[in-house]
């Protein structure tokens, strides 16, 4: 290696290495789509943004930080907030997050951009106490922190509010309560749910279980059965409690994998409308199902609205607009929306049927 | 020549990092190796493995054994901290040693065997948790992926100690001439006396020292103990030490390439992140850098055997 010949070939090496670094960052830069903040890089450590309309309120830069990005729940989120940011004309959005929904990928990357300091960051959150020490570094650097969709441990992040999408008792009501529509108060119904241990689920039982005993005392909640986050387990439970409960008229599926499997099971044994299927995912998952008339019911919040009324709460934040002890928030389009403590509440649950399905997209 | 390569690499994105926050920030890079410090210990021991003609696949599942190890140790059998994670550090080497029993004395290719415990470990991990995340761990032990020494991260003066006792080895004894003896030639080397199944046993028990050790400085960081921790390492391990010159085909490689190739990446993905460069075009990067060494490595060196 040493020698004449070795020099100059370290040389090319070299320079072919230092031709080539320069060409990826380009393209990785054209082809990721760069915001306009880009070129403002070199004027300083810290985003500037313009003063254009400096008499109004100043522009504002929002980190958001999506648990993974590409997929459609998140798409429908982030086209939610550019809406609002482009309403509201003083908002520098900027929508980053993980490709594997990791928290250490999205503490590597909030950590990273507490150097830039933007204004605000919001966060959905992977883990609610993992992401906490840096939700909290965030604070110290004077920045304003809120979660959205996920929430973090609001104690050990200093998190200053939590945009809900809908509470676990207007989720847990809804489901019972269209359950009851569809097959009647007094029908045996099941349950199928993620893992055992799945808190969300375990909070919306909760929930259900309590409106089955305060409204409905005669529906029947034979049994509850795991699905994992696996669609095919779900589907094979789901045969397997149609079959050991041969009069269960109805079945809960309520997570957006469990859903789809029980559907298909159902569909699959020609028990579509005999047996009623009622439960929480996406749109699009569903409406083969729902066009079918296997489902008649999707219930899911409106992620388009919580990523918009996120933007309008971090605009509110910073302007001083959005403070402990309020009781509503003007969100745009939305209307007033409830503030409940440190929670802003998009709303009730809203309902996928045949007759609106069309008009959502994720 | 690959460390010079490197270096002047290095030193090309600590300016444009210098460059991007408008000063020089050591605090910040000190930092930013935080992020970075699980992925920089398991790399450790995979350079010795890949010289050595072998690879451990199942590096991110033993971390989230081990994850998952401290915390049903701590949470549910209420052990004390530090006991919970000396048991972890056995559980990790007793991974470890599965791995390589198997291949040492059984004659199974690394690749499956690591293949096939990636996904055992994992879903043992999974099993003992019961899919439950463990956190609110004593503040007592946050001072291994919190905690500072002098300025810099407890976890960083962890991994220098380890690097230089590695390299230490690896190139200054008999031991470590051995483990480049097997990479280049098993036979050979057997033939002038190589414990070649007991080093074997020993990088691959090694290997799950560090994934324990990796493991407790990521709980501690994160003040969280899930089974899905490490998921995805084994791609970022192997890619750095790859980046740092070592061969797949065994029998070279160094410890200071390893952790040159472990910089340069770090540095690569903070001055994207700073520059707003999306994540999908950060892991393009990556991938594009290590395809590009690897590639200009083999034409200058088919240029010079010819």
């Amino acid at each position: 290696m040493k020698g004449f010949k070795g020099i100059s070939h370290s040389k090319l090496h070299v320079a072919a290495l230092l031709i080539i670094m320069p060409a990826v960052f380009i393209a990785a830069h054209l082809l990721s789509g760069c915001t306009k903040a880009q070129t403002s890089w070199m004027k300083g450590g810290e985003l500037k943004t313009s003063a254009k309309g400096r008499s109004a309120k100043r522009t504002i830069t929002v980190l958001m930080v999506p648990k993974i990005k590409g997929i459609d729940y998140f798409n429908a989120c982030e086209r939610g907030a550019t809406e609002a940011a482009k309403e509201l004309g003083n908002i520098k959005l900027i929508y980053e997050g993980p490709t594997e929904a990791r928290v250490e990928a999205q503490i590597q990357l909030i950590e990273t951009w507490i150097l830039r300091k933007p204004d605000v960051i919001a966060v959905s959150c992977n883990d609610p106490v993992a992401i906490s020490s840096s939700l909290k570094r965030a604070r110290q650097a004077g920045i304003r922190v809120l979660t959205w969709d996920a929430d973090a441990d609001p104690k050990r992040s200093g998190r200053e509010f939590f945009c809900n999408q809908a509470t676990f008792q207007d989720v847990g009501y809804a489901l019972v309560d269209e359950m009851a529509k569809q097959v009647g108060a007094d029908a045996q119904v099941a349950i199928v749910t993620s893992s055992l241990t799945a808190p969300n689920q375990n909070e919306w039982m909760k929930w259900m279980k309590r409106r089955m005993q305060t409204k409905y005392p005669r529906m029947k909640l034979m049994t509850i059965q795991p699905s994992e986050e696996d669609q095919q387990l779900a589907y094979q439970k789901t045969q397997e409690i149609i079959r050991a409960y041969p009069n269960v008229r109805g079945i809960f599926a309520i997570s957006s994998v469990a859903f789809p499997g029980a559907a298909q099971a159902v569909r699959d044994l020609r028990k579509s409308g005999k047996i009623a299927v009622v439960g929480l995912s996406t749109p699009n998952v569903m409406r083969p199902f729902v066009k079918d008339g296997t489902v008649k019911t999707v219930i899911l919040w409106n992620p388009v609205d919580l990523g918009y009324l996120t933007i309008y709460a971090a605009r509110a934040l910073v302007d001083g607009e959005l403070k402990l002890g309020m009781k509503k928030l003007k969100a745009g389009r939305l209307g007033e929306v409830e503030v409940r403590g440190d929670e802003i509440i998009l709303g009730p649950p809203i309902k996928f049927t045949k007759d609106n399905i069309d008009k959502f997209h994720f | 020549m690959r460390e010079r390569i490197l270096i002047v690499l290095i030193v090309i994105m600590a300016c444009l990092n210098a460059l991007i926050e408008r000063s020089f920030n050591p605090s910040g890079l000190l930092e930013m190796t935080r992020h970075f410090l699980e992925v920089w210990l398991l790399a450790l021991p995979m350079t010795l493995l890949i010289i050595s003609g072998g690879i451990d696949l199942s590096v991110g599942s033993m971390v989230g054994l081990c994850v998952v190890t401290v915390g049903v140790a701590w949470g549910w059998l209420k052990l004390n901290i530090w006991l919970a994670a000396a048991a972890t550090v056995v559980i990790g080497i007793l991974a470890g040693m599965l791995n390589g029993a198997a291949i040492a004395y059984f004659r199974v290719p690394p690749l499956i065997v690591t293949l096939a415990t990636m996904a055992v470990y994992r879903g043992l991990a999974y099993g003992f948790s019961q899919a439950k995340p463990f956190s609110g761990f004593p503040s007592s032990f946050s001072i291994l992926g919190q905690g500072y020494i002098g300025g810099i991260p407890v976890q960083l003066l962890i991994f220098i100690t380890l690097a230089v006792l590695t390299s230490f080895v690896a190139s200054k004894t008999v031991w470590g001439r051995y483990v480049y003896a097997i990479g280049n030639n098993e036979i050979a080397a057997r033939f002038s006396g190589a414990p070649v199944e007991a080093i074997k046993l020993y990088l691959y028990a090694y290997s799950g020292f560090c994934a324990a050790l990796a493991a407790l400085i990521l709980v501690s960081r994160t003040d969280t103990a899930r089974a899905d921790a490490g998921l995805g390492y084994e791609l970022d391990v192997i890619a750095s030490v790859l980046l740092g010159g070592a061969s797949i085909s065994g029998g070279e490689g160094s410890i200071i390439g390893t952790v040159l190739g472990l910089t340069l990446i770090a540095l690569v993905r903070r001055a994207l992140t700073l520059q707003l460069v999306r994540t999908e075009g950060q892991t393009m990067v990556i991938g594009a850098l290590l395809i590009a060494s690897v590639v200009i490595d083999h034409i200058l060196r088919g240029r010079r055997e010819r």
